[in-house]
């Protein structure tokens, strides 16, 4: 069971694995992990993934997300609350134009074609799939036996209601990062013991961490990055000493009144 | 001081000078840490290897209405701005600001960001820039050396507005 | 739920009592308590609205946000290669420790790995900054008691190790000396023998703060038995570092997961205190540093030739995938949640900061002390303002 999902989730990052270990590499203790977690949520758990040696992510459903908190932590031991958080799969509206001018040169040194901004691209989900924009996702490990350390990844997506349920109820750090993902990305999370801002002004407006929040100051004047790099002014061979003297003492005098 | 004269513009120059060679080298100086500079603000201020009152810099007062120097040092962002306004306007005149640090002259590496506020100079004056990310506190006791040279050689009847402190 | 010890029971009947007794005897009218946005005492920016019922903290919130600077936002729109310049100043005290796990996240969706060299000398510069970083707690938490000169002693014997990381990396607080694939430069010549001196200076400096403040007994008054944390209170709000050792937690990710650096090689040892108060995170701090210096210096020893970078393309490009890689801070766990799609900037960068988690436990915590209190449990938590914000 656990096989047949890596097998179908490991597409991103198959093509390099290939040239280190010809066949798949297979990593038990984390497929033990998953197997442990469908056995708690049964059909709850929509796609997993498994990075051999590394890591392990599962997605569960919206409405399983409660409960896979009360799962991870009381039926497979992850007591550890890692962090809990959000991400929005939308594509920058915005494209490179967010970018300085030097990453510009950069980009078309790399070839790289998202240069033409124009075109919406499509949006790509990342490890264990999904399906809506924005997904939370959170990590919990196993800690305190020496030897016997795990984490785990667990997603979920939020459909349309931007609403999903607290896992204050289990993890009492969860309030501030709720808090925090509430603010940034405009997520309710029900049954949280008061959602407030965190970090920004209360009267102030968007949720910044969403790809079409724009960072206004480089839509008003991009960033010069170039300049850094710009070339000293010429300077003949013959008097450089002398004159750069001359125009440091004429500044300085300038300056003192 | 007293009975306006300062205020008038009309004291003898030799008065002035004195004045303002013995303001020089008594500035009270409040410590706004606000970021990463905070802690080379605080090596400039506790560790003997820079040791900043050897300028005539006294840290650490008691409260911002007993202090002539405010140094802001680190990023100033947009929910700090008001708080470092009302320290600044109950500071009695006349009253000097140190900006140390890239974030607070500018905004330094977030100058893109939703929340930094572009330069501690958007809400109040400042006198010295001290510039880096973060200045060494080399570099803070150079600023404290300029804003001496600074009071030496200003006129204070344009510094002392006399203008009451404004608390909200 | 772990087994809660006599001395955590007793401390809250002691609370629970102390609570009754202020009402009945000296109920006040409620008050609330503000410190801070800017106070000496929280490390910065932290602001603490507390309720008080006399001397009694009813409620008390922090209210972080002060120092909110948008790294996830703005990582978003850097380059790799200049990403490294913006995490350096998260935790602006162990500066160079931020940039590593970064780095390794980046590596392991590259699939590039450091030479050893490379990986010997992150290792060595990650823990002169958590000495450079605990000599100042070290020295702070005096502070917060009212004892002005450990800190004197702790800046002064914090420019020695600055010195070093400056001579090998040019900068003295903020190195950005990591790169993907390896490291900016090799180390200079010499600057093995000074390390190993300004070492020693680091161990006669714990030696005087124990003399100093450990033995002392208006030290242990304030900090033996304030703000006990239990065990399992501390994994369910995700308590790393020394906060969470000092709660008898066994978990080191440098001996747990030492991913990409050169920990295993080395002999140390983890320290718990199983007391979970105020002086035990102190302690495990203390003999952290004294740790650290041990492997210093046998890095400084064992430290492998060979070259310095691995092949990498000039423009660095991040292959599409996610990765979670966290390295033990000297604040506690800070991870990177590095997600990309194969751009030049990572599509979305979570960052696991220690502070954040280490302080979201402060309402729970601050509840039914007294006020003075406030001020030790904070400052024993250890936390950098910029770490919590981010």
């Amino acid at each position: 069971m656990a096989d047949d999902s890596t097998a179908t989730t490991d597409a991103p990052g198959d093509g390099s694995s290939e040239e280190i270990v010809p066949a798949e590499p297979t990593d038990e203790r984390r497929e033990a992990i998953l197997a442990d977690l469908r056995a708690g949520l049964g059909d709850a758990v929509l796609d997993t993934h498994i990075d051999p040696g590394r890591d392990v992510w599962a997605r569960v459903s919206a409405e399983s997300w409660a409960e896979t908190a009360e799962v991870v932590r009381h039926r497979m031991g992850a007591k550890y609350f890692g962090f809990l958080s959000v991400i929005d799969w939308l594509p920058s509206p915005y494209g490179r134009s967010m970018d300085a001018s030097v990453d510009t040169v950069l980009a078309v040194e790399s070839g790289d074609s998202s240069g033409e901004d124009d075109e919406p691209e499509e949006m790509q989900h990342g490890v264990a799939g999904g399906e809506s924009r924005f997904q939370v996702f959170a990590r919990v490990a196993s800690i305190g036996v020496p030897g016997e350390h795990w984490g785990i990844t667990v997603k979920a997506d939020v459909g349309e209601s931007l609403s999903i349920a607290t896992w204050t109820n289990t993890f009492a750090g969860a309030d501030w990062h709720e808090r925090e993902a509430w603010e940034m990305y405009g997520i309710e999370f029900v049954g949280h013991p008061g959602l407030r801002h965190i970090y920004l002004p209360g009267d102030f407006e968007g949720n910044p961490l969403r790809k079409d929040f724009p960072l206004i100051a480089r839509m008003v004047k991009p960033w010069p990055g170039i300049v850094d790099v710009e070339a000293l002014p010429e300077v003949p061979e013959d008097g450089p000493a002398g004159e750069a003297d001359a125009t440091a003492g004429d500044a300085s005098s300038e300056d003192s009144p | 001081m007293g009975l306006g004269l300062v205020e008038s513009g009309k004291m003898p120059k030799p008065l002035t000078k004195l004045l303002n060679t013995a303001r020089s080298y008594s500035v009270w100086m409040y410590q706004w840490g606000l970021a990463c500079c905070a802690i080379e603000m605080a090596s400039a201020m506790g560790s003997p290897r820079y040791d900043i009152m050897r300028l005539g810099v006294i840290p650490l007062p008691a409260s911002p209405r007993q202090s002539d120097l405010l140094v802001v040092s680190g990023t100033v962002t947009d929910k700090m701005a008001p708080a470092i306004r009302r320290l600044w306007e109950q500071m009695p005149d006349p009253k000097y600001v140190i900006s140390m640090g890239s974030c607070a002259n500018c905004g330094g590496p977030y100058w893109d960001s939703y929340s930094v506020t572009k330069g501690v100079d958007q809400i109040i004056p400042v006198d010295v820039y001290v510039p880096g990310c973060p200045p060494r506190p080399e570099a803070l006791l150079e600023g404290v050396v300029l804003l001496q040279e600074r009071i030496k050689h200003e006129n204070p009847a344009e510094r002392w507005t006399g203008e009451p402190i404004v608390v909200q | 739920m772990t087994a809660v010890t006599d001395r955590q029971k007793l401390s809250y009947i002691a609370s629970q009592a102390a609570d009754a007794r202020v009402n009945v005897e000296l109920e006040t009218e409620g008050m609330t308590l503000n410190i801070g946005p800017q106070h000496p005492a929280t490390h910065g920016t932290l602001r603490i609205v507390a309720q008080l019922d006399g001397e009694q903290v009813i409620r008390a919130e922090p209210m972080a946000g002060y120092m909110h600077r948008g790294y996830e936002k703005l990582s978003e729109v850097r380059t790799y290669p200049q990403i490294t310049t913006l995490v350096n100043r998260i935790d602006w005290l162990g500066s160079f420790a931020n940039e590593v796990p970064f780095i390794l996240a980046a590596e392991h969706l590259m699939e590039v790995e450091a030479p050893p060299r490379a990986t010997w000398i992150r290792t060595l510069l990650f823990e002169m900054s958590r000495v450079a970083h605990m000599i100042l707690f070290l020295g702070d938490m005096g502070v917060q008691l009212g004892a002005v000169t450990p800190v004197f002693f702790a800046f002064r014997d914090r420019e020695f190790v600055l010195d070093q990381i400056e001579k090998a990396t040019g900068g003295r607080f903020h190195p950005n000396f990591d790169r993907i694939g390896g490291l900016k430069d090799d180390l200079p010549k010499g600057w093995i023998e000074s390390t190993k001196d300004s070492m020693q200076t680091v161990l006669t400096f714990c030696d005087q703060i124990e003399d100093l403040l450990l033995g002392s007994e208006i030290f242990q008054s304030r900090t033996r038995g304030i703000g006990v944390i239990p065990k399992d209170v501390a994994m369910q709000y995700g308590l790393s570092g020394a906060n969470a050792r000092g709660s008898g937690i066994d978990w080191d990710l440098r001996r747990d997961n030492p991913v990409g650096l050169a920990y295993p090689d080395l002999d140390w040892k983890v320290w718990t205190h199983p007391d979970g108060d105020s002086f035990s995170r102190f302690w495990v701090r203390l003999q952290e540093t004294r740790e650290a210096v041990k492997m210093i210096e046998q890095l400084c020893d064992g430290m492998p030739s060979g070259p310095i970078m691995a092949k990498v393309p000039r423009i660095i490009k991040v292959p599409a995938g996610e990765a979670y890689v966290a390295t033990e801070n000297p604040l506690g766990e800070m991870g990177y949640y590095l997600v990309s799609q194969g751009g030049l900037t990572p599509f979305r960068l979570k960052i696991r900061s220690a502070s954040f988690n280490n302080v979201s436990i402060a309402p729970w915590l601050l509840r039914g002390v007294y006020v003075p209190d406030i001020i030790t449990i904070l400052g024993s938590l250890y936390f950098i303002l910029g770490d919590i914000d981010r």
